[in-house]
């Protein structure tokens, strides 16, 4: 959700980069198909793994593949594919980023997140009446996760279940045998998302007295509770025996989602040395 | 232990929002890495994170004790602990520690097998940690701590086999383009 689910594209061959790219590509026509070029800007990687993830579990084919030029690349073609469940993470695109303004709305009071939240309002209800459980149980968990954070509560497992409790919902695409496990799956792996988010973020809120649950942990253990928890998230991963795509999605996995830290690591150093 | 309404500078009928405001006020004032990791800093983080859970776990507060001293509670807490546990009620068990003040390494083992319980992974590692840290030959502490951090071991050497970014200026450019817009130029 916050951009962390990245693929590690130093490590990805020609083949795969194409893919993995023509993929996004895909998940961008569909969401500007269904629901209006304005909802393609709020796409980002995240959704892209989902697809991936999904489409393996159920082994889903393509439905249609091509070329095409587009709004952010005008002067040459670029492949794209996309089947049933991109369609899927593109309405959970919306059901994540409506929220998600609305989140920033409440928080900093900002009109421009509040405008843009009402932009969205239209396919957000549209997504709701689709996925009228879904969207229930993730207002709800963002509500829950909202009162949380009010409350100052320090134990960082709290908030960091809840919202793995949102994107554990969100993998869990169908009533049926593979539910759980993706719940699972998705739960563990929403949890590291919020934990790096607030340990990236530590620093900054500790001075500006921001709330961070991470604040109450001696950050010299953070590299290992991260470890901990994908080491969680790659053991349900395992159950799900995956196949298709299995080295792109173990790129992202054991790679790619580390980039942001790593990013931050090396411009903390450098500024150390200046 | 001293008063946690003390040790946070804070009323006793303080609202919930003072409180915190409070305990973020000191953290920035006393946290390690804001004072070049001092050992004092250290300290007196860990009696702030002490105080500002006792308040919040509405742990009773009696006057005298000394940490690690045990004729604070009876035998039969950890006895009610180990039951509830035995039975995977971990919630009861939890119920009961937190009423419990006075924190022993017996008290952070216990912790941390009930948190592990209820998939508070983070606070079961941190307590499994103290547990051993107060008491250092104690097996049983250090094999849970182990249980508890085995996944995160193989994990992590499963993910430097992959390496790590080689060229992270580029990749910062790319990276930031990526999540602005659509952009994998190249």
């Amino acid at each position: 959700m916050f951009g962390y689910v990245t693929a590690n594209r130093e490590k990805l061959n020609e083949e795969q980069e194409r893919y993995y790219r023509a993929c996004y590509c895909g998940l961008c026509r569909t969401l500007g198909k269904e629901h209006g070029a304005k909802s393609r800007i709020t796409l980002n990687y995240d959704m892209t793994f989902l697809v991936l993830v999904l489409s393996s579990v159920y082994n889903v084919k393509v439905v249609e593949k091509g070329e095409e030029r587009c709004i952010a690349h005008p002067l040459s073609k670029h492949d794209y594919w996309y089947n049933d469940i991109t369609k899927y993470a593109g309405d959970m695109n919306i059901l994540l980023t409506y929220f998600n303004f609305l989140d920033d709305w409440k928080d900093d009071k900002s009109l421009v997140s509040l405008a843009e939240a009402k932009v969205y309002e239209k396919e957000f209800n549209q997504v709701s009446k689709k996925y009228p459980d879904k969207a229930g149980y993730v207002k709800e968990k963002l509500k829950e996760l909202s009162i949380i954070e009010k409350k100052g509560i320090m134990n960082p497992d709290i908030p960091g279940n809840c919202f793995g409790d949102i994107l554990g919902e969100i993998f869990a695409y169908k009533d049926d045998e593979n539910k759980d496990k993706l719940r699972e799956f998705g739960k563990t792996l929403g949890k590291f998302i919020y934990i790096m988010d607030a340990v990236l973020d530590f620093k900054d809120d500790l001075k500006k007295e921001r709330y961070n649950p991470m604040i109450g942990t001696p950050s010299n253990t953070y590299k290992d509770i991260l470890n901990i928890l994908m080491g969680d998230c790659t053991e349900k991963y395992e159950s799900l025996n995956i196949e298709k795509d299995k080295e792109l999605i173990e790129n992202i996995l054991y790679s790619g989602v580390w980039i942001k830290y790593q990013i931050k690591k090396a411009k903390e150093k450098e500024s150390d040395n200046e | 232990m001293s008063d946690p309404y003390e040790i946070l500078g804070v009323e006793r009928d303080a609202s919930e929002e003072e409180i915190s405001k409070a305990y973020r006020r000191l953290a920035k004032k006393y946290h390690p890495d804001l004072n070049n990791g001092d050992v004092n800093s250290t300290k007196k983080m860990s009696e702030l994170n002490n105080a500002y859970e006792n308040i919040k776990n509405g742990t009773p507060y009696n006057g005298n004790y000394q940490q690690g001293y045990n004729s604070g509670y009876s035998f039969s807490d950890f006895q009610s602990v180990k039951r509830y546990i035995s039975v995977g009620q971990y919630v009861q068990a939890l119920n009961i520690l937190g009423s419990m003040s006075d924190k022993s390494s017996q008290w952070y083992y216990y912790s941390a097998v009930a948190n592990a319980g209820v998939g508070n992974r983070i606070t079961a590692v941190n307590h499994a940690q103290m547990a051993v840290n107060m008491d250092p030959y104690n097996q049983e502490y250090k094999r849970i701590l182990n249980v508890l951090q085995n996944g995160g071991r193989t994990y992590q050497q499963r993910s430097q086999s992959f390496g790590g970014l080689e060229d992270i200026g580029t990749m910062c450019v790319r990276f930031a383009l990526l999540n602005m817009f659509c952009c994998w130029c190249c």
